[in-house]
């Protein structure tokens, strides 16, 4: 951590100083944070600033730990499930996932089509509502105020459908090893459908207010720019590194859930600054909408529940299983030793390598340009402190 | 009726007193509108409580509201310059309206040097400015005030430049004068040059108010509010809302003066000369206030050295030569 | 620093190149323009806002609001207080001890519930409750409105658990293609069939192709062994075609699911829409041994979820009047004690007579009409309409949904032979007892065999073919049939004799 400490400057020191031509100045270490409307909750970043150029910048994470993996070693899985929610709760479902996954995995159940195809559908609709939701924060940071109202109107539709499923609009704690809780109400397949529509016409909108904006142009091109090696050392994941040239996205390369039955595109830009990244996440909800269309006018009949015993125990053994979670790349690796609870379950989240490369980005940038970076770089706290 | 003989001193002080009425109504006005507006292209309603129908009363009961607020001064602020920058910035702003003409005979005082003596006003508040950031004995503000301090100074060039290209065409500084030589408007006449100094015009007085796109003192200087940061309770009123919503209306005002027209109907039909001219004053001023509300909600923030570029190297140039081009017009034509 | 070539493709990579390339040049201030056409735009758009509290939006029935506690039915098993994730279910409980009812009887213990509280400022809202519950007292309700001023408020006792009651509404009907749970399917396609249609034992030898439709599936009613399940699937089939609700095509084409034994029939009909072989989702083998292990899970909806059927299961009688089954109840009593059984074993008996007697109509919960008002201003959109509540009633005991309550609708079908057929067994067995079933075999079989004189095997082999006949399910079928077969080798008597 950076500390510089405040020197009592003498006069004739400046004055010496200034005779030779320098002028004496002085770093300043400026908290931006944990209270800040820039940064997505409560994220400390400790900036060592030279007048208006960000010398150094170490962010300091924590403020909203929870301690997640010890609370899931005294809990069942379906406990679990419903707390893993909570992590990044823009898009609360794809974190329920890949719990399920393991289990499925390691009491080898199977999940019938019906199931797999609601979880896709739900899984992008989540996503949706999570890009909407960095468009807004996007465009407010930099001073565009109204796409985030734009955004919360859209996701309405889409949070309707997840309500009327699952009960809640934002913890959900539906998915369980082997299938849903329970099947769909009448009118969920039109609802969804509807709200995702809805967000694919009213996309011009942000590209009008947001992408095509001169302003907002000179304010995101080559701004913030993370190399593609830099980002595969850090093991960025997600949009972030899909807008630095990585075009990698497990739904594609390692599909789970059936995600392999549909048809969709991988976006990815060369340039990796924030104009990149953003343009990556507008592309992407265009393709979460095409999968969810493609899932429920597909969706097969049937059971939405395996055959799961009725105590759910996971035999003896340690499965990882990632999923691509709106923000990267979500693992968790569960270690069971055949209880009803794991015996650990270590969850991998994306923000949490994503953020690890913005001090990299962040030297020598502006504090206005500081901003547009914390903006584009789509953390949410939840998801680093866990 | 009967003649009200009054000495010109007594007239003066009734004019002062009306404006004195009209600013603060205008920035109510203009508050309300500004809430209004802004939510509606936002797709969303606005204040709807406040006086029962669609929430009239929002402003007044902002302002009651802040007469009830804690008046705090930083321990280690300068006491008497935190005082009086808000007065340094509201009484220039107030300043303004005593020229602009809302009728034939319906101003204050038409001075034969009118813009010169309004541009020259207008640009005093940028000290009030920098006292405020100053006296608050806070880094944020002070970094505030001095980003202010260089976006105003900057973006004054390009408003003088404009209104002096406008002097040209009109022959006379006085504001009267101006808007007597609009038969037709002169964003309309001369086409292309008029419309093109009124927009560096517009440009201009949106960041002079520190209105977004251009307001970065104002809305991130790390912290929101920038020189103001400190200020609590009516100082803030005074300092950071009144003087804002004052100044949207004022410069409204004067683009309508320089550019649309003022009170004289938009296009020379002796029909249209019946409607009264405060009437097409307060249309146009009102349609120019809505040209500020509508940019507001659209753009994100242009970054303060991109601000300072945009400004010296491209709208500077740029009213150079539309002054070069006004005079081969005023020549020529 | 070496780039992994193997995770990218070219195909991938840059879908829109130029696209891009194009979007990232400033441009002349069009876009500028064309931003604030948008923003105009909405300007002159109907505004959504719903202008909360004066106007709310219709929540779905599923939102979870607030959860109610059914009192009566809460055993006080704590498996809700046990699973909850925050522990924020507080019970209290003692033992009461109810004297026996009659001499020589074992008095009972029974749970009674003092306290059941739940501390809405720990409720995470996940549910995991309401889930659990095996007596379904617990229920959603969407009333998200009681933010106290002190935090102690926010602890619901039971009394205003209970006052939530009366805003829980009926589960909503499954999507189209939503397999539904077992005991709905049962209840929707037992109309008055001789049998438990629902089962797999009445038809193994179905066979449905993936691309049959669902008229056509429906149309062709399982081939079973027996005419009456094919006759009252048609029946309920014909029934139900004009109520033309998906989620009965569904039920139709459920029973010949679940009789699939080979693991060939995918997720049925392959969907909608999917016979374009566009991939038909993988086939999981577990679909029809899913659904018991699910049923558990679903006990509550099924049950809340019968109610809202669109009418009510058509009876082919009118329902007994109150002298019928007054005479029901005298006829059994006088019989029995004619055949020698003590007074409370035949006021037991003429009891039961009469409850079968009158449940035969209503084999399902009755649907209760609650126009009480929901306790929230009034809301904007559709009026609260008054739907049944999916809590049972409580006054009627609910009708035992298990293997003995199928039976004992075959024995209500006809409660005369019930009043002849212990007559020999009384006659060879006057044991007393105490609310028994009269015994199934006996009843179906009016012969009054003693089954002492018959071999062992012949009396397992009889007792088989009668259950499956009546339609048990072959777990209570063999049950029936080995417990007759030890009672013969054993010589001793059966339930009623």
């Amino acid at each position: 951590m950076a500390t510089t400490e405040d020197r009592v400057v003498d006069a004739s020191e400046v004055a010496a100083e200034v005779s030779r031509g320098n002028l004496l100045t002085e770093e300043m270490v400026l908290n931006v944070g944990p209270q800040h409307p820039a940064t997505h909750g409560v994220f400390r970043l400790l900036a060592t600033l030279d007048g208006e150029v960000l010398v150094n910048a170490d962010p300091v994470i924590g403020y909203m730990h929870r301690g997640y993996e010890k609370l899931v070693e005294a809990r069942d899985y379906r406990q679990i499930t419903n707390l893993v929610s909570r992590m990044d709760w823009l898009s609360g479902i794809n974190n329920e996932l890949p719990l399920a996954l393991a289990l499925e995995t390691l009491m080898e159940i199977e999940v019938p089509a019906r199931a797999q195809y609601m979880r896709v559908a739900m899984c992008e609709m989540n996503r949706i509502l999570n890009h909407l939701m960095f468009f807004a924060s996007f465009g407010a940071e930099l001073g565009a105020i109204t796409p985030t109202f734009y955004a919360f109107r859209e996701r309405e539709d889409i949070q309707m459908a997840m309500e009327m499923t699952t009960g809640g609009r934002m913890h959900f704690g539906f998915f369980r090893p082997g299938g849903l809780k329970e099947d769909a109400p009448k009118g969920f397949f039109q609802q969804a459908l509807k709200g995702v529509r809805q967000v694919i016409e009213r996309l011009p909108d942000y590209e009008n207010l947001l992408i095509g904006n001169e302003i907002f142009k000179q304010r995101t091109v080559n701004v913030g720019i993370l190399p593609q090696d830099v980002a595969y050392s850090y093991g960025v994941s997600g949009p972030i590194a899909r807008g630095s040239d990585i075009s990698f996205d497990v739904r594609k390369d390692e599909p789970y859930s059936s995600y392999d039955h549909f048809d969709f595109n991988v976006h990815s830009a060369p340039n990796g600054d924030c104009f990149d990244r953003f343009w990556v996440l507008l592309h992407e909800v265009v393709e979460s909408a095409k999968i969810v269309e493609q899932a429920i006018e597909g969706m097969p009949d049937g059971p939405i529940m395996g055959k799961v015993p009725r105590v759910v125990q996971a035999p003896k053994g340690e499965v990882y299983v990632r999923t691509e979670n709106p923000l990267g790349e979500l693992g968790m690796y569960l270690v069971s030793d055949g209880d009803r609870r794991p015996y650990r379950l270590k969850i991998r989240t994306p923000s949490y390598s994503n953020v690890s490369a913005l001090p990299y980005v962040l030297k020598n940038t502006y504090v206005s340009d500081m901003i547009a970076i914390l903006g584009s770089f789509f953390f949410v706290l939840g998801d680093i402190d866990r | 009726m009967p003649e009200i003989a009054l000495t010109t001193w007594q007239i003066l002080l009734l004019k002062v007193a009306v404006i004195l009425v009209v600013v603060p109504m205008g920035a109510l006005v203009g508050g309300y509108a500004e809430h209004k507006v802004m939510a509606h292209l936002q797709h969303r309603l606005g204040p709807m409580y406040p006086g029962g129908f669609h929430g009239w009363a929002t402003t007044l009961a902002d302002g009651i509201k802040f007469l009830f607020k804690e008046d705090i001064i930083p321990a280690a602020a300068d006491r008497k310059v935190f005082s009086l920058a808000p007065a340094a910035i509201m009484v220039p702003i107030i300043m303004v309206y005593l020229v602009i003409p809302m009728d034939r005979t319906l101003v204050v005082e038409d001075l034969d040097v009118g813009i010169f003596y309004l541009l020259a006003i207008s640009s005093l508040s940028t000290i009030g400015i920098l006292m405020a950031g100053w006296s608050s004995a806070n880094k944020y503000a002070l970094i505030g005030a001095l980003r202010s301090a260089a976006q105003l100074i900057a973006y004054e060039l390009p408003i003088v430049l404009s209104a002096a290209a406008v002097a040209m065409l009109a022959g006379t500084l006085s504001l009267n004068g101006i808007v007597e030589a609009q038969n037709f408007p002169f964003i309309l006449w001369p086409p292309g040059i008029g419309l093109a100094l009124f927009l560096v015009f517009v440009t201009g007085a949106v960041a002079e108010m520190t209105r977004v796109p251009f307001d970065m003192p104002v809305a991130e200087s790390e912290i929101i509010t920038g020189p103001f940061t400190e200020y609590t309770g009516m100082r803030y009123i005074f300092s950071h809302m009144f003087a804002e919503m004052g100044h949207m209306v004022a410069f409204g005002g004067i683009a309508t003066t320089l550019f649309l027209g003022g009170y004289r109907p938009i296009i020379p039909w002796e029909p249209l000369e019946l409607i009264p001219g405060v009437v097409w004053f307060a249309a146009k001023t009102m349609m120019m206030i809505f040209l500020f509300l509508w940019i507001r909600p659209t753009f994100p923030r242009v970054r303060e050295d991109q601000l300072q570029k945009f400004a010296w190297k491209f709208l500077i140039p740029v009213s150079l030569a539309l002054i070069l081009f006004t005079g081969a017009w005023v020549l020529y034509v | 620093m070496a780039v992994d070539e193997h995770n990218l493709s070219e195909a991938r990579k840059l879908t829109d190149a130029r696209k891009l390339s194009d979007a990232r040049k400033p441009g002349f201030g069009l876009g500028l323009l064309k931003g604030m056409a948008v923003t105009l735009k909405h300007l002159f758009k109907h505004n959504t806002v719903i202008q909360y509290p004066d106007e709310k939006q219709v929540l779905p029935s599923r939102t979870r609001g607030v959860i109610a506690l059914k009192e009566e039915n809460c055993t006080v098993c704590m498996l809700c207080a046990r699973e909850c994730p925050d522990w924020c279910i507080y019970i209290d409980s003692h033992k009461e001890q109810i004297p026996a009812k009659r001499q020589g009887g074992r008095p009972r213990k029974r749970n009674v519930l003092d306290r059941f509280a739940i501390d809405y400022a720990l409720c995470m809202y996940c549910g995991i409750c309401v889930e659990v519950c095996p007596y379904d007292a617990l229920f959603w309700s969407r009333e998200f409105e009681y933010a106290e001023y002190d935090i102690r408020e926010l602890t619901h006792e039971k009394e205003k658990l209970s006052d939530w009651m009366a805003s829980v509404l009926p589960p909503p009907e499954l999507e189209a293609g939503a397999e539904l749970p077992g005991r709905l399917a049962a209840a929707a396609t037992t109309t008055d069939a001789p049998s438990r249609t629902a089962t797999p034992a009445s038809k193994p030898t179905q066979t449905s192709s993936a691309v049959e439709t669902r008229s056509e599936q429906a149309a062709d009613a399982p081939k079973a062994p027996t005419a009456a399940p094919t006759a009252s699937m048609q029946e309920s089939a014909e029934e139900r075609t004009p109520q033309a609700t998906s989620a009965t095509q569904v039920e139709e084409k459920i029973a010949p699911d679940k009789a699939e034994s080979s693991p060939e029939e995918p997720s049925a009909g392959g969907g909608r829409g999917m016979d374009k072989d566009e991939g038909v989702p993988a086939t999981d083998s577990p679909s029809g041994e899913g659904t018991p292990a699910q049923e558990p899970a679903h006990t509550h909806e099924s049950q809340a979820a019968a109610p809202p059927e669109p009418a009510p299961i058509p009876s082919k009688e009118a329902p007994p009047s109150a002298a019928e089954l007054d005479a029901v109840y005298k006829e059994v009593l006088e019989e029995q004690l004619a055949r020698g059984s003590s007074p409370q074993v035949a006021e037991a008996r003429a009891k039961v007579a009469r409850v079968k007697a009158e449940r035969r109509v209503g084999r399902t919960p009755t649907p209760v009409h609650t126009d009480k008002p929901v306790p929230s201003a009034p809301t904007r959109g559709e009026p609260s309409s008054p739907t049944p509540s999916g809590a049972p009633v409580a006054e009627e005991p609910q009708p035992e949904q298990g293997p003995v309550a199928a039976t004992a609708s075959e024995a209500e079908r006809d409660p005369e032979p019930q009043g002849a057929a212990p007559e020999p067994e009384a006659s060879a067995e006057p044991e007393p007892e105490a609310l028994a079933d009269p015994e199934p075999e006996a009843l179906a079989d009016p012969e009054p065999e003693a089954s002492a004189e018959e071999d062992p095997e012949a009396v397992y082999e009889r007792v088989l073919a009668e259950e499956r006949a009546k339609g048990s399910s072959d777990v209570v079928a063999t049950g029936r049939a080995k417990a007759a077969r030890v009672r013969a080798q054993k010589g001793t008597r059966g339930p009623q004799g």
